[in-house]
């Protein structure tokens, strides 16, 4: 697995379209919000839209065109051929993707912190591993649909949008609407578990919001289980 | 042999009682099948690719599988290396599941038709990496120089020729010298001296006891470097055996300048072809003879003259005309081939 995740890395890093993209791109997003932020609102508000527009940006585009790329080469069935597992070949693959995307957050969380420090670094850390499970496992079930790495800004488009939507409902509180749909949308339970945990008070609203988050989370991986394939469909 | 023989007979016939026998089948395919499922929502019906398919490779032998265009080689190969599960039949390779990747994978080395290489990495990465999820240990650089690829080590994939790229593959699928290779297509695109060098690492390792399940386009090279070959049309192996037993009773050709008449030649023509005198033979060390003697008894000088035997191009051109169906009675396998099947539970 090792071995595959250096390989992988390295990938990343030559890869100059991807780099850009999984490297540059969510970061750039992060302290944009953080730069348009209002300063009036605490920062819970701000780093829960941060956490899910850069998850979905880092790790679910990001490892869906991975993914995709990786099968269309054959890349995937070499890697089928040898004496690793399934297991090892996926976590191998995505772990470089996930880890940068992990960084990220902790620099713009970082630079958040240093004027406005979460209440409970505890939750927010749960909460962000959760995000990352969901967006992992629907990176891999949307993989599994994506014939190239050109199609995926075709078939992730849906569940960005639909992230993008439930980032911007949560943080704009003027748009009202029910509550429960806005936590069961993909990442608007988790943007409001970080907001949550990065302002303190009331929690509890985290029972829901964590079993919301889990809930997608099991989800993802239930659909990559589903979804997934290792060969181009001939 | 029991344990107690075991410790009776002492460490030395231990050794050659667990010594794998040149008669261990490494790969025993029966009545395998498979069939490609139709894509949903098509009104397609499954593809069979590959159709009852008996087959036995023995420890240290080179097989060769070779076919028409989309006869089920490649199928057959990955069904066989446990890519692709069969529809229906029982395989085993050196003893177990092909697709066990801790216990039988890290004694198999596989060589795709497809590259499947990543463009991003150097060779000396690819090979590396191939390497360290193989299970088998081996020197990289020493390997690079072996299959002739080392003056391109750092060189990224993606500025590799074809050639050059089916080196790389050949290096993974030999890292460690693994009991087992299949090698598909190995020396597509691959100029004639990187062929030769391709068939020399193979022979080393033969020699060394590795088995080779292969397919390949060049009949020169099946005939010249498997111990054993089948050929496949429309799904199923139509013929296997040695390449005497496959052309065994096949017709012969001699061939020459008609000196002048021919009414009186003692051989019957089987036609005239390029200005060429054709005689089609089973026997032609008896007609060659008889020929020679007519021509120094009629003081004829015979130009050109060639005798050319029954090969494999024969047989792979005349598969072609058979049906999808058809079953060659009498030569599906040979005689001895079939006794090879009865002693391996085949």
């Amino acid at each position: 697995m090792n071995a595959i995740a250096i390989a992988e890395s390295r990938m990343l890093l030559r890869n100059r379209l991807v780099s850009g993209c999984a490297i540059l791109l969510p970061l750039a997003f992060g302290l944009l919000l953080y730069a348009s932020r209002d300063t009036h609102k605490p920062g819970g508000a701000i780093a829960g839209v941060q956490t899910v527009l850069m998850i979905a940006m880092g790790t679910y585009v990001t490892a869906t065109t991975t993914l995709a790329a990786r099968r269309q080469t054959l890349f995937l069935k070499r890697m089928r051929g040898a004496a690793v597992s399934d297991k090892e070949i996926i976590t191998g693959l995505l772990l470089p993707v996930v880890a940068v995307n992990i960084v990220q957050i902790g620099v713009v969380f970082a630079i958040l912190a240093a004027t406005d420090a979460p209440a409970d670094p505890l939750l927010l850390a749960v909460a962000v591993i959760l995000a990352e499970a969901m967006f992992t496992g629907l990176a891999l079930a949307t993989a599994g649909f994506t014939n190239s790495p050109e199609h995926a800004q075709y078939t992730t488009a849906p569940v960005f949008l639909v992230t993008l939507a439930a980032a911007v409902w949560f943080q704009v509180t003027s748009l009202g609407g029910p509550i429960a749909v806005k936590r069961a949308l993909p990442g608007g339970a988790v943007a409001e578990l970080v907001s949550t945990a990065w302002n303190g008070g009331g929690l509890g609203a985290v029972p829901v919001l964590l079993a919301a988050s889990l809930g997608w989370a099991i989800a993802g991986v239930l659909a990559a289980r589903a979804c997934f394939r290792w060969e181009p469909r001939r | 042999m029991s344990p107690r023989h075991y410790a009776a007979a002492g460490t030395e016939a231990i050794v050659e009682a667990m010594r794998p026998s040149t008669q261990d089948p490494v790969i025993e395919a029966r009545g395998v099948s498979f069939a490609y499922r139709a894509r949903s929502g098509s009104a397609k019906t499954p593809h069979v690719a590959v159709r009852n398919v008996d087959l036995a490779v023995r420890r240290g032998e080179i097989y060769a599988l070779l076919g028409t265009n989309g006869a089920g080689k490649t199928t057959t190969l990955e069904v066989l290396e446990g890519h692709r599960a069969a529809t229906s039949g029982t395989i085993t390779v050196l003893g177990g599941d092909p697709s066990d990747r801790r216990r039988i994978r890290p004694r198999m080395g596989i060589m795709l038709q497809d590259s499947g290489l990543a463009a991003e990495l150097s060779v000396r990465e690819s090979v590396a990496l191939a390497g360290a999820i193989s299970g088998r240990g081996d020197d990289v650089d020493k390997l690079l120089d072996r299959v002739g690829i080392s003056h391109r080590s750092r060189t990224r994939v993606a500025q590799l020729s074809g050639g050059e790229k089916r080196r790389v593959d050949f290096a993974m699928a030999v890292w460690g010298s693994p009991e087992l290779v299949f090698l598909d297509e190995p020396t597509t695109g691959l100029d004639p001296a990187a062929r030769d060098a391709l068939w020399t690492v193979v022979a080393e390792l033969k020699a060394d006891g590795v088995t080779f399940l292969l397919t390949t386009h060049y009949l020169e090279e099946a005939e010249k470097h498997a111990d054993r070959v089948g050929l496949m049309h429309a799904g199923s192996i139509r013929r296997q055996g040695t390449l005497a037993d496959l052309t065994e009773g096949g017709l012969s050709t001699i061939r020459f300048v008609p000196p002048g008449a021919l009414d009186d030649i003692p051989i019957p023509l089987a036609r005239t072809q390029n200005g060429l005198a054709v005689i089609e033979t089973t026997d032609a060390q008896r007609d060659l003879a008889a020929l020679l003697e007519w021509a120094a008894g009629q003081g004829y000088p015979l130009r050109r003259l060639t005798v050319q035997e029954s090969g494999l191009d024969d047989i792979f051109r005349a598969l072609g005309h058979e049906a999808p169906g058809h079953e060659a009675p009498g030569r599906e396998v040979p005689r001895n081939e079939a006794a090879a099947h009865e002693g391996t539970g085949l």
